[in-house]
């Protein structure tokens, strides 16, 4: 990391250039350009102030680096358009010049001066917005950009399809990458599907594709039954400690099952289980790992209804949609019933938004004291998908769907909407707070349930609709990370998911940089749309990877030691966790408790500078001090001629 | 016309929509060369013509200009703007595009973007950049966060009066500028051409564009922006205030008839969305969205969804069936409702939104060996595990290119499918010139 | 030089990702605005302290017009730190016999053009009828 030992009090042989642009009429047709020059020879500092019909042009850019080469000038002032379409160019100039890109200082005549004022008020206020620059300019030190070194190595948490594709890409990319997933298994919820909804590609390849590549890729490291256990570290260099050890309790006992059953070894993907890469740890190990990115890919669990939830838990034969793709695995018979369990399925209901779309004074809240107000936005499809399956397998089973919105949104998916009205499955549409309800059914010797609703789209009817089985359409919950969001220090939304900094300027990034969002620990989302978010966390934690370092604006937070006293406010006023420290240092001799700035956490938002009691915290190429010279430059009027003559 | 250069890059992307940007910046940022080839002449795409976007409500120019800045500054990213590509074929190992230059009779290196040529223009035309309803010159700078910030001519309305060529303090104005064919090498391609809306003259129910205060939720978006035609929210009939809006759903989506089976993802959203901000700029007007299913499936959707409904936005379950002028420039609505007794409704409304679906902006044809779903967007070959990947090796796409998206969508899809194209270019060697 | 009506001089605190872009949207549209406006360019107004006000007016600057990035600032909680702090600045202007109206806090994003121009003309209206700081 750079370290910086600078003073900051002005140079006082600063030596200001001002090069003020015509461009073309645009600025000198409102203001006369020949005086701001005559002003800012007057202001202290500059030694020559020029003016020209388009600076922007390569031979008035040569002109400024020749006063830079001959020495006659170290600070740059350009008073011409906007800085965001010419800031980056003069630097760029400088920079040609062999000289430092940040002893440069803008000031924008054209949009905010020319275009929308005139005559001598326009030509006062540009004399006094460069007199300004060239204030700032003069107490302008190079900078550095900040560089920090980055560990070359992502650490993927999760082990389902999100962090499979996001290890595999890392990987791919030849990128090294360790993947810590806390169960015995890889496949994740994926793993306890059986056909994925709209275009019926089986769990069992998806994950064996991924878990086979990623297995036997040299870049990739899995261990499973791995849970992180501390974490320390920032952007470039995490240090993250790993305990792995025997899952406690039965949690997996019923996977375990499945899989000695199945007869499948090691690293075989087996339905309902996933694929099982290595043995159950006997003992507990630890160990660390660096990484220069994290990406997480914690995932979901499918919402657990409520016991008397529709009935569920109350009837045996009500149950969750994942249940009913387990039965259905392993359903009996080619007749054209349904049979599970040895039962006769002739007609099923399946309610959607069970545990989604749950509205605040409307709805129960549950356990925990949560409402899940969002969509889950996979389970109409998955719901659909199931009845056109059923329908088409067993044609004398009908199915009555109640929902509230069918929303298949994506490609393929409205197909599954048509396919379902087509194939006779039945809809029953009904409002929020009106669920349906599901109870016994009182006439013994027909079906066994019996659901009512009022449905809108008989505009209103009550109905009542005898069934064998009820499916519960349950929606996406995150899984329980508490202790991870504890330390990795990183912001859940109210809907529990984790939070990206933005959903359009940073969706993959959380306010931790280095910190990386894949799938549905995120948001809901389907399969695709979860290999889509691991590739684009992947690629933003390749882009801090690939280099070995990364390089960041060196506007950050700077500590004068000749001025710190050790009061703490900065610490306390910091907006990024981490970025600001009271650490112990030695002044002339004595162990004293000073501020310390990690460069590669700090923002520059400045949030410490306003609360320093000795200004001796400030954003590089924004002080406070430079602001000051500014007003005092506004306010002054000793450079207008006018002024200086009268 | 010979070809005139040929150009060379790592990557190449087509559409420097939001999709292309974020694309193109991903794969600059591990220093692999990029071009973004443009057809229009600003980059910003869709994305930098709206108003506020959902369900965050940012300014969209705020979101925007900051991603179109990075790409125009980076040192890895050329931006060829006002490109047409004619061509796009695997030779070998590599990709060649054929391109053409359109010509904007103004020379991109000398025009400083002072629009001197703009004031003295004598001829107005209905910007389109405004959905028609303010006027443009025939020379212009598309809008006022284009980038570039370069003027062009509309060659079909100027009267070649010469006014530009003569005040222009750069002479870059050039008449006899000529469109130009070159070629582009790249190793690797990402597709990100995005959506064009469907047309309003497509829809016979709704008017075919001939009833003034039916309009595209486009024109919405503009009505609604604070640079808007109009500064406010105003009727194009007669210039009133609209006392009641509606917004027709699924106009031209879920509609065998109009040849889109398919779902536009993004009305619903966008609908709800408009009817927020007019709550906002109207706050004594109806709003009112008649739609068959609301779908708002992503992140913090539905919580926007209750919330509008808590604004008091009313959402009426039924499809409309015909849109007809009513008296003094209202419209007049005929409805099957799903509610209360259901059966047909007759409804007038001051101003209408037709939530139009969404088209594929590019369609290959001739011009590419990609082939194109049932839907005519492009088809992917793999959408569960690597959602970006196309039937031609080392090209992905991103965004509404496979398939109407939102925003949100799209950035992510761009992450992914450049990380498909940087991971293709490891593989062959390529290395980052860093 | 001297107008016969006072014209106090205003400053504007522009955040760089919001404010000044809005700002340049401004002279894009040849929207003109009193000249008596100087904007500075900032990262984010959090940065200045409560002094940094009262130390403006004392130099003789007529009005402030904080013109921040709101609750979209790119760093999070900083426009509640900063509405506290300008809490905080109203009762010491008032010490000082400051007219408090001559700092304001608004929110102004790329493309509020007309937000920008009604704010500057309100304060411009202001101090012109206030007269310099410290004589009301």
């Amino acid at each position: 990391m750079a370290k910086k030992k600078k003073k900051t009090e002005p140079a006082p042989e600063a030596k200001v250039g001002v090069y003020v642009c015509h461009c073309g009429g645009n600025i000198s047709d409102a203001v006369e350009v020949d005086q701001v020059c005559q002003h800012a020879r007057r202001v202290p500092g500059v030694v020559v102030a020029r003016d020209n019909m388009f600076l922007c042009s390569d031979p008035c850019q040569e002109m400024i680096i020749e006063d830079l080469k001959s020495g006659l000038v170290d600070r740059v002032v350009v008073a011409s358009c906007s800085p965001s379409l010419h800031e980056a160019t003069f630097r760029r100039a400088l920079a040609r010049a062999g000289a430092n890109p940040y002893v440069y200082e803008h000031a924008n005549l054209r949009e905010q001066v020319s275009w929308v004022h005139h005559g001598a008020a326009a030509t006062e206020k540009a004399s006094r917005l460069v007199a300004a620059a060239a204030a700032k300019a003069r107490l302008l030190r190079p900078l550095e950009s900040i560089r920090v070194e980055v560990q070359r190595q992502a650490v993927v948490i999760g082990g389902g399809v999100a962090g499979l594709k996001a290890a595999l890409e890392l990987g791919e990319r030849g990128l090294a990458v360790v993947l810590v997933e806390k169960s015995p298994f890889l496949g994740g919820q994926v793993a306890q599907l059986q056909r994925l909804a709209p275009f019926g590609e089986t769990a069992a390849e998806v994950i064996s594709e991924l878990t086979g590549a990623v297995l036997k890729h040299p870049a990739i490291t899995v261990h499973t039954c791995a849970e992180v256990e501390d974490f320390a570290g920032y952007i470039g260099n995490f240090k993250i400690k790993v305990v792995r050890q025997s899952p406690a309790g039965a949690v997996y006992a019923d996977r375990l099952a499945r899989l000695s059953r199945s007869g499948r070894g090691l690293g075989e993907y087996v339905p309902f289980v996933g694929v099982m890469p290595a043995a159950i740890p006997e003992g507990r190990e630890e160990f660390d790992l660096e990484a220069g990115a994290i990406v997480l890919a914690t995932g979901f669990r499918p919402y657990q209804p409520r016991a008397g939830e529709y009935g569920y838990r109350d009837f045996p034969e009500v149950v969750t949609l994942p249940e009913l793709i387990r039965q259905l695995a392993a359903a009996e018979g080619a007749g054209d019933t349904l049979v599970l369990n040895g039962r006769l399925i002739r007609q099923a209901a399946l309610i959607h938004c069970v545990g989604s779309r749950q509205i605040p004074g409307v709805h129960a809240e549950n356990e925990g004291g949560y409402l899940n107000e969002y969509c889950s936005r996979t389970c109409c499809s998955a719901t659909l998908y199931a009845a056109n399956q059923i329908r088409e397998q067993y044609p004398k089973t009908r199915i009555f769907d109640f929902y509230r919105d069918i929303r298949t949104y994506g490609r393929g998916q409205e197909e599954l909407y048509t396919e379902a009205a087509r194939n006779g499955t039945l809809f029953f549409r009904f409002e929020a707070g009106e669920e349906p309800q599901v109870s016994r059914n009182p006439h013994r010797t027909s079906n066994p349930l019996l659901v009512k609703v009022r449905d809108v789209l008989t505009f209103g009817e009550e109905l009542e609709v005898p069934v064998d089985l009820v499916v519960l359409a349950v929606g996406q919950e995150p899984n329980d990370i508490a202790h991870l969001v504890e330390n990795l220090k990183i912001p859940v939304g109210a809907d529990r998911f984790l939070q990206e900094v933005h959903p359009k300027l940073r969706p993959v990034e959380v306010s931790v940089a280095g910190i990386l969002l894949a799938g549905t620990c995120q948001a809901p989302f389907d399969v695709g749309e979860t290999c889509a978010a691991a590739g684009a966390a992947a690629v933003k934690a390749a882009a801090i990877l690939t280099r070995g370092y990364v390089e960041l604006d060196p506007f950050v937070a700077e500590v004068d030691l000749s001025r710190c006293v050790g009061t703490g406010a900065c610490v306390e006023a910091c907006l990024a966790e981490g970025a600001l420290a009271l650490v112990n240092l030695e002044v002339e001799g004595q162990m004293v408790r000073r501020a310390q700035v990690n460069p590669a956490l700090c923002l520059g938002c400045g949030a410490c500078v306003a609360v320093c009691p000795e200004n001796a915290i400030n954003v590089q190429g924004w002080t406070l001090k430079q602001y000051e010279a500014m007003v005092d430059m506004i306010v002054s009027d000793e450079y207008l001629e006018e002024r200086a003559e009268g | 016309m010979g070809v005139q250069q040929n150009l060379k890059f790592d990557a190449l992307v087509l559409g420097g929509g939001i999709a292309g940007l974020e694309a193109a910046l991903n794969l600059a940022e591990q220093d692999f060369s990029v071009a973004v080839v443009e057809k229009d002449a600003s980059i910003g795409g869709k994305m930098i013509r709206l108003s506020k976007v959902f369900p965050t409500l940012d300014c969209s120019s705020c979101i925007t200009t900051p991603k179109m800045a990075a790409a125009a500054h980076h040192p890895k990213v050329t931006l060829l703007t006002y490109c047409e590509l004619q061509s796009l074929e695997r030779r070998g190992d590599e990709l060649v595009a054929l391109i053409t230059q359109k010509p904007r009779y103004v020379d991109l290196e000398k025009c400083i973007g002072c629009r001197q040529c703009e004031y003295q223009c004598p001829v107005l035309v209905p910007d389109a950049e405004q959905g028609g309803l303010a006027a443009r010159k025939a020379i212009y700078i598309p809008f006022s966060n284009a980038i570039p910030q370069k003027a062009l001519i509309d060659p079909e309305n100027c009267i070649l009066c010469g006014r530009c060529e003569k005040v222009c303090p750069t002479q870059a104005v050039d008449f006899f500028q000529k469109v130009e064919d070159f070629t582009l090498t790249a190793a690797t391609a990402v597709i990100a051409t995005g959506f064009e809306m469907m047309p309003l003259e497509d829809k016979v129910q709704y008017g075919q564009g001939q009833i003034p205060d039916v309009i595209t939720a486009l024109q919405m978006e503009r009505l609604l922006a604070p640079h808007g035609p109009y500064n406010r929210v105003l009727r194009p009939y007669d210039g009133k205030e609209p006392d009641s809006v509606a917004f027709i759903q699924c106009a031209g989506s879920r509609d065998q008839s109009m040849g889109v089976p398919y779902c536009s993802r993004v009305c619903c959203m966008y609908a709800i969305k408009q009817a927020m901000l007019l709550s906002g700029s109207l706050p004594l007007a109806d709003l009112t969205v008649y739609y068959l299913d609301i779908r708002a499936f992503g992140k913090g959707y539905e919580q926007f969804f209750q919330n509008a409904q808590a604004m008091g936005v009313n959402f009426v379950k039924g499809k409309v069936a015909y849109v007809e002028p009513g008296e003094g420039g209202a419209v007049r609505l005929r409805y099957e409702s799903q509610e209360a007794e259901g059966g047909v409704q007759v409804v007038e409304h001051d101003l209408v939104v037709l939530s139009l679906g969404l088209l594929p902006g590019w369609t290959p044809g001739a011009s590419c060996a990609l082939s194109t779903g049932a839907d005519n967007f492009i088809k992917t070959v793999k959408p569960k595990l690597a959602p970006a990947l196309t039937e031609l090796s080392g090209v992905f796409v991103a965004g509404a290119a496979s398939g109407p998206k939102d925003i949100v969508d799209s950035i992510v899809e761009a992450g992914a499918a450049a990380m498909e194209a940087c991971r293709y270019l490891a593989a062959r060697g390529f290395k980052a010139a860093g | 030089m001297e107008a016969e009506k006072y014209a106090g001089k205003i400053l504007i605190l522009a955040t760089e990702t919001c404010a000044y872009p809005g700002a340049d949207a401004v002279g894009q549209g040849h929207q003109s605005y009193p000249a008596n406006t100087y904007l500075l360019r900032v990262k984010d107004p959090v940065l200045f302290p409560e002094k940094f006000y009262l130390d403006c007016f004392a130099k003789g600057v007529a009005g402030i017009i904080i013109m921040s990035c709101g609750v979209e600032s790119p760093y999070p909680g900083s426009y509640e730190a900063l509405a506290r702090r300008i809490d905080r600045v109203y009762p010491l202007m008032k010490a000082k016999g400051l007219d408090i109206r001559r700092l304001r806090l608004t929110a102004i994003c790329t493309v509020c053009t007309r937000a920008f121009v009604n704010e500057v003309r309100q304060m411009h209206d202001l101090v012109s009828e206030l007269g310099p700081p410290g004589r009301e």
